[in-house]
């Protein structure tokens, strides 16, 4: 581990690549099935929340604004823009569950939410997400433990095949199907919570739906109580795990940073294997292991060459570092939107949290750019390889469906860093 | 004269037609029943293609962090295309509680030091007009420390619409730059361009011709712009507002300050393209530039129908229903009449009364206006046997359950349709819609339904 600068010291953000809290919460909300995420705040925070997700998944995005104006800023503790709120989307759709998240704007004059929240008489659960602190992964985070916190039943009982997994915000929807298949093929009967790889992996409908269609329902998560075993993926997620534990204390609890690379992918196959004395895993499992194995030897050569930078959310930052690191990839410089302790075990000689004009002052030191789609000039500009992940991408379809993780994603991701870097190199 | 705009005096817009029905609100959003862009949007859209200037959006970072690079503006500027880079201050608790005046005027001579625009423009936003922070005060203090204009933008999302966010970014422009210098020459055919943004290129198709006529592009808002253009814009002799009526009540002001007159049209298909150039002439009406428009016309659609010749082939006899809004649903009815293309039926349910006079101008008695879209296109197309929906992405499952070809209307444009030359791209576009075989086949029973 290198050198880490845990605040940026510059006056604003220049070319950010950071993203929101409130957006964060919103994503959450979009893994429950049926949910109407209303995001408490002007209604442009909403609409460029609505254009940038629809943008980056080629699906459309349901969300609703309270719509604050002027007049109620001043005037309204949030009651009135709320209850409406409520009463106007029920006119239209009913949701299992209205995801209230706030914005600065509320925040700043001070509203009670949770004191509305008690007041609507409709499924809601409530969280505080201003813009002006954390960023995406705390969003999705906070609203992942206001989820557990408001809706999970308090129980002793404990179902032992039961498994919950609480994975952070940057795991694409397919990622987090994997997981839970992994998981399904040691007979563990798996709930992911948010779930987007059933809401949000890009899948044709029967119809278009208003609300989110698919993800984890709000039944499921009520009963999410009597789980054996939650396994968090992300260091964000730590909280949430302790506030299921609240709902039953003898849940058990087993943290990842990440599940990228042959390293994390053995412990949570070792941690499965322990857990249900099964001493091999299913053929394809261990088929993937091999191919993980041959290609961080196939791609060896390419990326041992090859300097890295990687811009993008803590947890995310981990995981991609890591990856690259057991094949030789040489991370230079990541660069993290935001502070976190997990940015001190991220494997780069150098990490900061900055934008991409920092990125583009130590332009020296990398050949190859992974990172949203807010790169692209940049690796253009500078002429560097591009690996385009994170949100948002709006550059390319089928961002849903892009696999990293676990031996078989591992392997694509090897793959794919190593042709960039090589295809970079030829162009000169 | 107060340094902040009133708002209610600008929804208040004489010129604009709508208007004389709904007197005060366009703004006023129904809680859980929303959609579109707040103001700060459309500030943005109105004043970020100056690519000369630096854009800094004084908030949190939802303002920008979700929005910057999400329009193709194009610019000749030599110099580095500032309308692509992101600069916020992206406030945080501590701004919030004790000001972020300090941290803007800091992120301002950080901008000047590191990039020295031609102008700053700085954008409040919902917390930090809610806070209080004085941006008239700082930009005042920063233009005199650093000699170049810092424009004040007062559109924090709160105060309305998109629309409204526009006239805002318009009414920033006429309080801070117009009139503030005087052009090197003048032609006695000038204008400025009022609401063309340059998206994908737009204006290039068709400023050429313009140039070739010897109409001079003064200054324009805000496509391919420049601050010094803008600045000089009360000697241009005529106001072209390009599909904009949230700038209306900019282009009234100009003329009453500084007796500019207006007029509005737009340079989308053939038929909308020769009209605006022939209006433009008119209100000239110079004889001899009437007469080489005609001819320029007259040369440039036989060239058009020219190129067009092969797809009207593959258009003849097509049927299309559009489910748009606003000036969408008679201006892309214009160009698909100008392909060949008959145009059923079109959504209005969004439009003014200006623009559902139009619609049905173009469409003619037989077409239908929609009032009632979503559920009415579906029920259109099998009645008119419809070959083709124009549509936002969620009409897409009613195309595919009808088996027909979808072109999304909404979709951020990659490339331009305006002018002569655009009508080509649509073409192109709309010919590969109506040969791909996905929306037949994606809609094929699976093995295991019966």
């Amino acid at each position: 581990m290198g050198e880490v600068r845990h605040k940026s010291n510059k006056p604003l953000q220049v070319n950010p690549f950071k993203l929101s809290q409130p957006m964060g919460a919103t994503l959450a909300f979009l893994g429950i099935d049926k949910c109407m995420p209303l995001m408490h705040g002007g209604q442009g925070c909403t609409s460029f929340t609505k254009v940038f997700y629809t943008r980056h998944f080629c699906e459309p995005i349901a969300i609703q604004t309270s719509a604050i104006t002027d007049a109620i800023a001043v005037l309204d503790g949030g009651d009135y823009s709320i209850v409406e709120s409520v009463k106007n989307i029920c006119k239209k759709v009913t949701p299992s569950l209205i995801g209230l998240h706030t914005t600065g704007l509320p925040e700043t004059k001070g509203d009670d939410i949770r004191g509305v929240a008690g007041k609507v008489d409709y499924p809601l659960v409530w969280v505080n997400t201003p813009d002006y602190e954390g960023g995406l992964e705390s969003g999705w985070a906070l609203t992942c433990q206001a989820l557990i916190e408001q809706l999970v039943k308090p129980t002793d009982d404990i179902d032992p095949q039961k498994l919950v997994i609480l994975p952070h915000v940057s795991l694409q929807p397919i990622e987090v199907e994997k997981i839970k298949q992994t998981c399904e093929a040691f007979g563990f009967n798996t709930f992911a919570l948010p779930d987007l790889s059933t809401s949000l992996d890009g899948h044709l409908g029967e119809k278009q739906a208003a609300l989110s269609s698919g993800g984890i329902a709000v039944e499921e998560i009520q009963q999410l109580g009597d789980a054996a075993l939650v396994l968090t993926i992300g260091d964000s997620m730590q909280k949430c795990a302790t506030a299921l534990q609240k709902k039953n204390p003898t849940l058990r609890h087993q943290h990842f940073p990440h599940l990228s690379g042959l390293e994390a992918s053995d412990s949570l196959l070792a941690l499965l294997m322990r857990e249900t004395g099964i001493e091999l895993p299913q053929t394809n499992i261990v088929r993937w292991r091999k191919r993980l194995q041959d290609a961080m030897l196939d791609s060896h050569f390419s990326l041992g060459q090859t300097r890295c930078l990687v811009v993008g959310e803590p947890d995310q930052l981990a995981g991609i570092c890591q990856s690259l690191y057991e094949a030789g990839g040489r991370v230079s410089v990541a660069i993290s939107t935001v502070d976190s302790p997990q940015l001190e075990k991220i494997r780069a000689a150098k990490v900061l949290v900055g934008d991409l004009e920092d990125a583009e002052a130590l332009a020296d030191d990398y050949d190859l750019i992974i990172g949203n789609f807010h790169c692209e000039a940049l690796a253009h500009r500078l002429h560097k390889g591009l690996v385009l992940r994170g949100i948002p991408n709006w550059e390319q379809v089928g961002n849903p469906l892009k696999n990293d993780i676990l031996y078989e994603g591992g392997a694509y991701f090897l793959f794919e860093c190593a042709n960039a870097a090589n295809a970079m190199r030829h162009a000169g | 004269m107060s340094a902040k705009p009133k708002i209610r005096e600008l929804l208040d817009e004489s010129s604009c037609e709508h208007n004389k029905t709904k007197k005060v609100a366009c703004n006023a959003p129904t809680p859980g029943a929303t959609t579109g862009g707040c103001a700060f949007e459309g500030a943005q859209i109105s004043l970020f293609p100056y690519a000369d200037a630096a854009h800094l959006v004084h908030g949190p970072m939802t303002c920008l962090g979700s929005s910057w690079e999400t329009r193709a503006t194009k610019t000749s500027w030599p110099g580095r295309d500032l309308t692509q880079v992101g600069f916020t201050t992206d406030i945080n608790l501590n701004d919030v509680v004790f000001s972020g005046e300090q941290k803007l005027t800091d992120a301002i001579d950080y901008i000047m030091e590191k990039y020295s625009p031609e102008a700053v423009f700085v954008y409040s936003t919902c917390v930090t007009a809610l806070i209080g922070d004085d941006i008239d005060q700082v930009c005042k203090l920063a233009a005199e420390k650093h000699g170049v204009p810092m424009v004040p933008v007062h559109a924090p999302g709160f105060v309305g619409s998109k629309n409204l966010g526009s006239r805002l970014g318009g009414e920033a422009a006429l309080r801070n730059l117009i009139g503030t210098k005087e052009p090197e020459k003048t032609t006695p055919f000038d204008i400025n361009l009022i609401g063309e943004y340059n998206v994908t290129g737009d204006m290039w198709q068709y400023s050429h011709l313009l140039d070739e006529l010897g109409i001079r592009i003064l200054s324009t808002l805000s496509g391919d712009g420049r601050v010094a253009d803008i600045r000089t814009a009360h000697r241009a002799k005529l106001n072209v507002i390009v599909c904009a009526k949230s700038l209306i009540s900019l282009t009234r002001k100009m003329q009453e300050q500084y007796g500019i007159p207006s007029i509005s049209l737009s340079f989308y298909g053939k038929r909308d393209t020769s009209n605006g150039l022939m209006a433009i002439a008119e209100a000239f009406g110079d004889a001899d530039l009437i007469e080489r428009t005609e001819k320029l016309i007259a040369r440039e659609e036989a060239k058009l129908e020219e190129k067009l010749a092969p797809y009207k082939k593959v258009f003849a006899g097509k049927k299309a229903v559009l489910n748009t809004g606003g000036n969408k649903s008679w201006s892309i009815t214009s160009a698909l009449q100008d392909l060949g293309i008959e145009v059923v039926a079109t959504a209005v349910k969004k439009a003014t009364e200006a623009d559902r006079a139009k619609a049905r101008e173009y469409l003619g008695e037989n077409g239908v206006l929609m009032m009632n879209p979503g559920v009415e296109q579906a029920k259109l197309i099998d009645e008119r046997g419809a070959h083709l929906l124009l549509a936002g992405g969620r009409s897409l499952y009613t195309a595919i359950k009808k088996g027909i070809a979808f072109a999304d209307v909404n979709q951020e444009k990659k490339k331009s349709y305006g002018g002569y030359a655009g009508l080509l791209n649509l073409a192109e576009d709309l010919k590969n819609a109506l040969e791909n075989p996905v929306f037949k086949l994606v809609s094929r029973r699976a093995p295991w339904e019966k």
